[in-house]
């Protein structure tokens, strides 16, 4: 049977559900072939991110299985100060805000625009290499 | 009302305070030991209401006896009161406390509790020997279990809802390594200081030292894990609760 290549699911954004999304998203790096620390990564990333969508509503979160790691997304969301905060370039020496922690777990990140003004956040996380 | 009763209640309530009375002056080790025994049964029965939550009884009356022990160490000869009344809230608050600081993972089965002790000592071993970061599926063999389980495994015990910006939590309130870094360095030096630095200050000095190492200078989990002394899993979860509870801080 072909290896799925997508997995998307919702979950509430509610911070109960934090431990279910880690859990899940752990399966995902786990089937990725992720070593502990990337995995441990891309689940504080995500888990990051939804800590600042807020706690109203589902998110939809869909991760993709590439050749050479995971392309995340994880939105729409409705929190404009996300999108403020991550593409606001300008360099902050010191600060620990999303944009500088999400910086150092993945690979890269970008905002897209979803519908109604909303945003979808991706993250690229790389499968890693060897210490 | 039976005198008879009465008689040997009163009884009981003298021949309490005099075992109190042997251990409080005299540091009788004996008495407190029959008075324990005495109110043992008390225990069992205050535990018995906590009993089906998923932790076994045995262990909640373990919990509850320590309650006790605390109610007879702190008991006030002076006080016009039964060492039960005195020793109910204490041995209930104990339990309580019990359940409320194992959050969720009171209902995770032994099996995997025991897996996640393993899995630090696991996962820095095969870090070595492998020379990067270990797969979920290498540790899973190395433990002998799925990859499933593994994961469940590394959740047990690492919510973060129990840490306190002041109070140090389980493994981690002994803090040697408090001497690690500077006071006046990294992140305090922000732009944002004024917001980030009264939540970032508030976290101990070995937390803030994690943080500045993970997002200042960019080093891998496994470096700072070598540097700090200690597991890969608890550096993790450091940075985690850590974020937490500067999160939680600045709402």
């Amino acid at each position: 049977m072909p290896e799925p290549d997508q997995i998307s699911f919702e979950a509430p954004l509610e911070a109960a559900f934090g431990p279910v999304v880690r859990l899940i998203v752990g399966g995902i790096a786990e089937r990725a072939d992720f070593g502990f620390e990337a995995m441990d990564d891309l689940q504080l990333a995500v888990e990051r991110l939804l800590v600042e969508a807020g706690s109203d509503g589902n998110v939809k979160l869909s991760f993709e299985l590439r050749g050479d790691g995971i392309r995340t997304r994880v939105g729409p969301l409705r929190e404009r100060g996300i999108a403020e905060a991550l593409q606001d370039s300008e360099d902050k020496p010191g600060t620990l805000d999303l944009q500088r922690i999400l910086s150092t777990v993945v690979d890269s990140y970008g905002v897209e625009q979803a519908a109604d003004g909303h945003i979808v956040v991706r993250l690229e996380k790389l499968r890693g290499v060897a210490l | 009302m039976s005198t008879a009763k009465e008689s040997g209640r009163l009884q009981l309530r003298d021949a309490d305070r005099e075992l109190l009375r042997r251990y409080h002056e005299l540091g009788d080790e004996s008495a407190r030991d029959a008075l324990v025994e005495r109110h043992m049964p008390l225990v069992r029965s205050l535990a018995r209401r906590y009993a089906g939550r998923g932790e076994p009884l045995e262990d909640i009356e373990q919990v509850g006896a320590i309650g006790l022990i605390k109610a007879i160490d702190r008991f006030d000869l002076e006080r016009e009161v039964v060492l039960a009344t005195y020793a109910t809230p204490n041995v209930v608050g104990e339990i309580k406390r019990h359940f409320r600081d194992k959050g969720w993972a009171i209902r995770v089965p032994r099996a995997l509790q025991e897996m996640n002790a393993k899995m630090s000592a696991t996962i820095d071993r095969l870090t070595s020997t492998l020379g990067r970061s270990p797969s979920i599926g290498e540790i899973a063999e190395s433990l002998q279990a799925t990859p499933e389980e593994v994961l469940e495994a590394m959740e047990v015990g690492s919510a973060y809802t129990t840490l306190s910006l002041s109070a140090p939590v389980g493994e981690d309130a002994a803090d040697p390594l408090e001497v690690i870094g500077k006071e006046d360095e990294g992140f305090e030096h922000s732009e944002d200081r004024e917001v980030l630095a009264p939540a970032l200050a508030r976290l101990p000095q070995r937390e803030r030292e994690i943080l500045r190492m993970r997002f200042e200078e960019g080093l891998p989990q496994t470096q700072i894990a070598e540097q700090v002394g200690l597991s890969q899993m608890h550096v993790s979860r450091l940075i985690r609760r850590s974020l937490m509870a500067m999160r939680e801080e600045l709402d």
